[in-house]
């Protein structure tokens, strides 16, 4: 203390500054290194750092626990390599909204200074990322996020998808439904927002494109709509001879058990996008989900030796199935597994080079895939809830074909 | 006239159920702040409080006993919690408003996330008891059993609530305090007491709240938020420190929560707020901001 004064304030303040700029600089030296995060250079073991930022907080923490679980599964279940690359994760909290979901991602590119991002489930996350990916280079493999501009309007040679695109799941909906007898009448309901608007578009499109008929449509407010009288109400009076919905989360139990309470289940079939029966929300919505038909890339149902091999470690591991979320982490170090297997530096183009080679991934659970425009083009199965051995469970009902983004 | 009323009466139906489950839950927060002038913002954590032991006792196969069991484990813990906030704000009565906001919304972001690591971040269902789980046939449309029943329930307990306040002695010392606090002072009534007790009340018919409206909302993460703004609503419309105003405010909200809607699905993101604006440019002490509430 007394040999303070001896150290000018001034001093004392430029160290500070300079303290300040050298924990931000391992920050801006990653963005121009190649390697980065740690590994030495040439030779030796090779290491790869990535960042998996998913929500742990918030509405979407239990989609961010299925992405961290399927994530964390493949790596135990290969090694905790991709190709000759030793992984290290670095897991950063998403959260709610972009206001925590951009800070996360700029977090792990500047202070943990990673090689790859994966993760990211709310959209406008994804989009308002877009540019600091770009400028650092480094590939963003997004495991959730389905707005079609991340690999349309806005795409950028860094982001990839291991996910799914919400047109191309309720276009794939809108097709089937006009070939089965619903032309006359549908009602769709989504809530008032992004992806509610997407997947009400990538379904009116394809339905009306099949000759069918929309009689009425609703847009109940995301988040703020706790009861759905008002809208089933709608949907009575609207004589609808189906409904397609889209909603997920809480919104999801609340809708479905709604529906089957104002007695509308028995009247007007309940169709829609996967996520309103898929992975929690299920046994929450016990009986009432009962006959509620959808649209999605997986279930833990398919039948197929990769996802009988899947569900069995899953389970075994975590206790409970899997969902597609799941699935979707788990395809997106699979396909870093495949990329890193020839490519022969980390940098973002090298990699994304990589990933345009990787073909048809032919072991995934959810059935054979392949990147098309950096997103997926796969099977979408039509799904019914049924109960198998005294569980509710999402059994397949049809295979809808490959589908690939809606242009 | 007959027509229309058929082809809404659902609506309708369920604007009275909504109605008085939200009386139920703003009854305590309109007193507590009419009267004491404390602004609680922990009460949708109540609320939720309530939510969570519904879906613990009465989720999946809901019984009459879980369900019984909930409303009253929710009851004392709401007795208990209206307490402790009562003496927490103690030291602030003398600060701003301000002050008591960000004491009782800190205490309600530590409750909501004490509930997420107690329960989890799942959302939660809430099974109606035995009996009520079904549907009845309302002139041809199906309505849940278990709201006709909450209309009634709803019914009884602003009735209970009414009469205590308007024609019991508690009740008129309450009334006393909520006009005049330091007058009621000066009679020897130490006013602490009175505080505790309606916070106590209020708390308890917030948790209660809770879980009877599980089986309509469940219990998920956020919903703290959603009930403390339609309560804050309701006082608003209603004027503070009501019983009356707090029922009215309550039966209008659940009207355009629900008839509002199903008329004008087009507004159904406005018209809640629009309502409030109508009232605040028209009468902006609220509809029924007598003479006997709190005329500051």
């Amino acid at each position: 203390m007394a040999e303070l004064p001896a150290f000018p304030r001034r001093k004392l303040l430029l160290l500070v500054g300079a303290a300040g700029a050298a924990a931000a600089l391992p920050g801006l030296a990653a963005c121009g290194s190649s390697v980065g995060g740690g590994s030495s250079g040439g030779g030796g073991a090779k290491a790869l750092k990535v960042g998996l930022v998913v929500p742990r907080s918030g509405v979407y923490a239990v989609v961010g626990t299925d992405l961290q679980r399927g994530w964390e599964l493949w790596l135990e279940g290969h090694g905790g390599k991709f190709g000759d690359y030793a992984v290290t994760t670095v897991v950063a909290d998403e959260g709610e909204t972009p206001q925590t979901g951009v800070p996360a991602v700029q977090k792990v590119l500047q202070s943990d200074g990673v090689d790859v991002v994966v993760g990211v489930v709310n959209s406008a996350t994804a989009l308002g990322v877009r540019d600091t990916i770009a400028e650092s280079k480094k590939i963003l493999i997004v495991a959730n996020a389905g707005a079609e501009d991340i690999t349309g309007k806005a795409r950028s040679p860094y982001i990839w998808r291991s996910s799914f695109t919400n047109g191309q799941i309720s276009s794939a909906m809108g097709a089937h439904l006009a070939q089965s007898g619903f032309k006359d009448g549908v009602y769709a309901i989504a809530p008032d927002y992004a992806a509610g608007t997407e997947v009400i578009a990538g379904f009116k499109k394809a339905f009306e494109a099949g000759g069918g008929k929309v009689v009425g449509q609703a847009k109940p407010a995301l988040g703020k709509t706790s009861d759905y009288q008002p809208f089933l109400s709608g949907i009575q009076g609207s004589g609808a001879k189906a409904t397609f919905c889209f909603f997920s989360g809480a919104e999801a139990i609340t809708f479905v058990r709604q529906y089957a309470q104002f007695g509308l289940a028995k009247s007007i079939p309940l169709y829609g996008s996967g996520f309103l029966t898929e992975g929690n929300v299920l046994p929450q919505q016990a009986d009432a989900a009962l006959g509620v038909q959808t649209t999605l890339h997986y279930t833990d149902q398919l039948d197929n030796p990769a996802n009988k091999d899947f569900v069995a470690k899953y389970t075994a591991k975590y206790g409970e199935s899997p969902s597609c979320f799941s699935v979707q982490a788990w395809d997106a170090a699979n396909v870093l597994n495949r990329a890193l297997r020839s490519a022969t530096a980390v940098d973002g183009d090298t990699i994304s080079a990589a990933l345009g080679g990787v073909g048809t991934v032919e072991d995934s659970p959810r059935g054979p895939w392949r990147f098309e425009g950096q997103t997926p083009r796969q099977t979408i199965y039509l799904r019914r809830v049924d109960r198998v051995g005294g569980k509710l469970v999402n059994a397949v009902v049809q295979d809808l074909g490959q589908q690939s983004q809606p242009a | 006239m007959p027509m229309w009323l058929e082809a809404n009466l659902v609506s309708v139906l369920n604007g009275l159920a909504i109605g008085f489950l939200l009386f139920i839950l703003a009854v305590g927060l309109s007193l507590v702040f009419g009267m004491m002038d404390v602004l609680n913002l922990a009460h949708g954590a109540l609320f939720l409080g309530g939510a969570y032991l519904g879906a613990t006792f009465a989720g999946g196969g809901a019984s009459w006993g879980g369900f019984l069991g909930a409303l009253a484990i929710a009851a004392v813990a709401g007795l208990a919690a209206g307490g402790v906030l009562s003496l927490m704000t103690e030291p602030l009565r003398k600060r701003s408003h301000l002050d008591q906001a960000l004491l009782t919304l800190g205490v309600a972001l530590v409750v909501s996330e004490l509930l997420i690591i107690v329960f989890g971040d799942d959302p939660l269902a809430v099974g109606a008891p035995p009996g009520l789980d079904g549907s009845v046939d309302v002139l041809g449309a199906a309505y849940p059993t278990y709201r006709l029943a909450l209309i009634g329930i709803g019914a009884l307990l602003a009735l209970a609530v009414y009469l205590v306040v308007d024609r019991t002695r508690i009740g008129a010392l309450v009334r006393a305090t909520v006009a005049d606090r330091e007058m009621v002072a000066t009679i020897g009534v130490d006013n602490r007491l009175v505080k505790a007790a309606v916070f106590a009340v209020g708390s308890l018919l917030a948790t209660t709240a809770g879980v009877l409206g599980g089986p309509i909302y469940g219990a998920r993460s956020g919903l703290d938020s959603t009930v403390l703004i339609l309560a804050l609503v309701v006082v608003v419309i209603g004027g503070l420190g009501s019983v009356r105003g707090a029922l009215a405010g309550a039966l209008i909200i659940g009207q355009i929560e629900s008839l509002g809607r199903a008329l004008l699905p087009d507004l159904a993101s406005f018209i809640l707020f629009g309502a409030l604006a109508l009232v605040l440019v028209l009468r902006p002490r609220g509809l029924f901001s007598g003479p006997a509430a709190a005329p500051r």
